[in-house]
């Protein structure tokens, strides 16, 4: 074998144990997905089954119909939307004010203010869980989607990514506004917002992410049943024992986590190159 | 240029007067929930309190209790009489456990994904997924998999020799290992793509010259991607840590608020909840939260004097 083939050969050899790696742990963080997927048209019985069956048989679609039964898994879906919404709308309009303000705007303060605003971001949510639950509680929201949605209105990683892209922007722009006689506040309206649109779009989807999966949030600050989010209902569905058989706990994961999984493999591209610059620098 | 000076002077009062009120909503709200609330943590952390009667002055009465659960702890007294010292114990186990292996898997799998392949975008979107699911939702799923009959050991009877099923999710000995496996596959995905774009920003010719001394990939690896990787490695582990630390979500589904047989699931985030909304006692919730900001702080600085600091 000269020395060329044999670079040839390790050079494929190489190639080889790439993909069976890359497969491999393809598989391995699919497959929960995949499982659950195929279990949730399965009965208990066959989902339970060792070893481990694929084809549901017979196929039943009565783990979803359960859940739609249960008269509170709509009411967790409706109220999982409201605290998303709300959470969306709030970090939209304040982080992109507060973001322009600190990015373009001079004003006495601004930096020791931004980095203040920043430094919350070292502090451990534990620390003021209790805290925020009794300043909650005096304002008599404590079982509320607004007092609950109240906390996280305007996140600081929220502001942080506004005003980086603000910053982003070239002040040539927002000189010629001045000039014109147009002010801080109407160049907000009138060129800051129509050109922030890819930023607004990361906030609500980030929003969007961590309000849809929150837990610890609605667990502590939302008491009765009905006015449950999806994670803290599902929580408590499988804790209280309420079903002798899973499937139903499978489907309902499933259907809780659609929507995420869909916005996430829709928007891949856009969120992996997002979250990676966020990540980086945030 | 006088009227040129005071309309300079104009639009800078208007800046000042915009500025203020366009941030104003922000630094309220996390004036309130942010600062107020620290100061107010560390103020009800000397007290002694049931959310409703008066607040009695105890001095560091909760501290004393936390110090002294810790020593029991130490002198081998059950989890139940010793809470914050099991739960000190199994989250620093599972640390030590998660960060490094996540952080390595991320590393080794995003060096695979950074050459020329096929399918690149296929394997970021699979490896992302996990870290878009809510976590109580993926430990739902998992307490499926894990169990005895489960998925998870049928995969390894089949693929480890000699491998007896495990019922990992009421034995003592393995919960807090299941945990920390749902936990690394959760987050090393995401960590994955972060290294992966890092990579990619090593300038090529590096990997050219390196070639043309006859560097090998593994080589290559050890002696360019990794060096040129440093910040994001820090950055990497500590947002491991402070994720670790404060593990909350698959204890509370995985092992139960009270941590499962023997405790062997219980955190430190767990005892915070449970003094506050179990035991009712919010002054030692506070104290054992500031414990928890210490350990969370001391080892992330630590870290960083050590090997330099993340990006942030």
């Amino acid at each position: 074998m000269t020395p060329k083939e044999r670079e040839i050969l390790i050079k494929r050899i190489w190639k080889v144990v790439t993909y069976v790696v890359l497969i491999t742990f393809a598989l391995v963080y699919l497959m929960p997905f995949i499982r659950s997927l195929v279990a949730s048209f399965m009965t208990w019985a066959q989902a339970s089954h060792y070893p481990p069956q694929w084809i549901p048989h017979p196929f039943t679609l009565e783990n979803y119909q359960k859940l739609f039964r249960l008269e509170l898994f709509p009411r967790w879906i409706r109220n999982t939307a409201l605290y998303a919404g709300l959470i969306i709308a709030g970090n939209i309009v304040f982080s992109s004010m507060a973001g322009y303000a600190f990015a373009r705007l001079e004003f006495p303060g601004r930096d020791a203010i931004f980095s203040a605003l920043l430094s919350l971001l070292m502090i451990p949510m534990f620390v003021t869980l209790v805290p925020n639950y009794i300043i909650i509680y005096k304002l008599g929201l404590i079982d509320n989607i607004f007092g609950l949605a109240l906390l996280g209105l305007v996140n600081v990683s929220s502001i942080f990514l506004m005003k980086q892209y603000f910053v982003s922007l070239s002040d040539e722009i927002f000189e010629a506004a001045r000039l014109d006689g147009c002010g801080p506040v109407k160049a907000f309206f009138h060129i800051a917002l129509p050109l922030a649109r890819p930023a607004l779009g990361a906030v609500a989807v980030y929003q969007f992410l961590g309000s849809w999966n929150a837990f610890i949030g609605p667990l502590i600050f939302l008491r009765s049943p009905e006015n449950f989010t999806l994670p803290v209902g599902l929580s408590f569905a499988f804790q209280r024992s309420m079903w002798t058989e899973y499937t139903p706990i499978i489907a309902g994961s499933l259907v809780a986590s659609a929507p995420t999984i869909i916005l996430f493999l829709v928007l891949n591209k856009y969120l992996i190159r997002g979250i990676v610059i966020t990540g980086g620098k945030g | 240029m006088f009227s040129f000076s005071s309309f300079y002077e104009k639009s800078r009062n208007k800046d000042i007067l915009a500025g203020l009120f366009l941030i104003s909503f922000a630094v309220v709200l996390n004036l309130v929930f942010g600062y107020f609330a620290m100061v107010f943590a560390f103020y009800l952390s000397f007290f002694k309190w049931d959310y409703i009667g008066k607040m009695q002055f105890v001095g560091l009465h909760n501290y004393m209790i936390v110090i002294r659960d810790l020593s029991r702890g130490l002198h081998g007294y059950p989890y139940i009489l010793a809470p914050f010292y099991t739960g000190l114990k199994n989250i620093l186990i599972y640390t030590a456990l998660v960060v490094p292996i996540q952080t390595f898997l991320a590393v080794v799998l995003a060096a695979f994904a950074n050459q020329k392949i096929k399918g690149q975008q296929f394997f970021k979107v699979s490896y992302f997924l996990p870290a878009t699911t809510s976590s109580v939702i993926v430990g739902l799923i998992f307490i499926w998999l894990f169990m005895k009959t489960g998925f998870i050991n049928y995969v390894l009877v089949h693929v480890i020799p000699g491998f007896k099923p495990i019922d990992w999710i009421n034995s003592p000995h393995y919960l807090l290992l299941a945990i920390a496996l749902v936990a690394i596959w959760g987050t090393s995905g995401h960590f994955m793509v972060s290294f992966l774009a890092a990579m990619q920003a090593i300038p090529k010719d590096m990997y050219e010259a390196a070639m043309l001394d006859g560097a090998g990939p593994i080589r290559r690896f050890f002696f360019i991607t990794i060096p040129m990787l440093k910040p994001m490695i820090t950055y990497v582990v500590v947002m491991g840590l402070i994720g670790a630390l404060q593990m909350f979500d698959l204890a509370w589904i995985m092992a139960g608020s009270s941590g499962g047989p023997g405790g062997a699931g219980y955190t430190v985030a767990l005892d915070i909840y449970n003094e506050a909304f179990t035991r009712i006692r919010p002054g030692v919730a506070a104290a054992k939260s500031w414990f928890l900001f210490a350990i969370i702080f001391t080892t992330t600085y630590i870290f960083q004097k050590k090997y330099g600091r993340a990006i942030r």
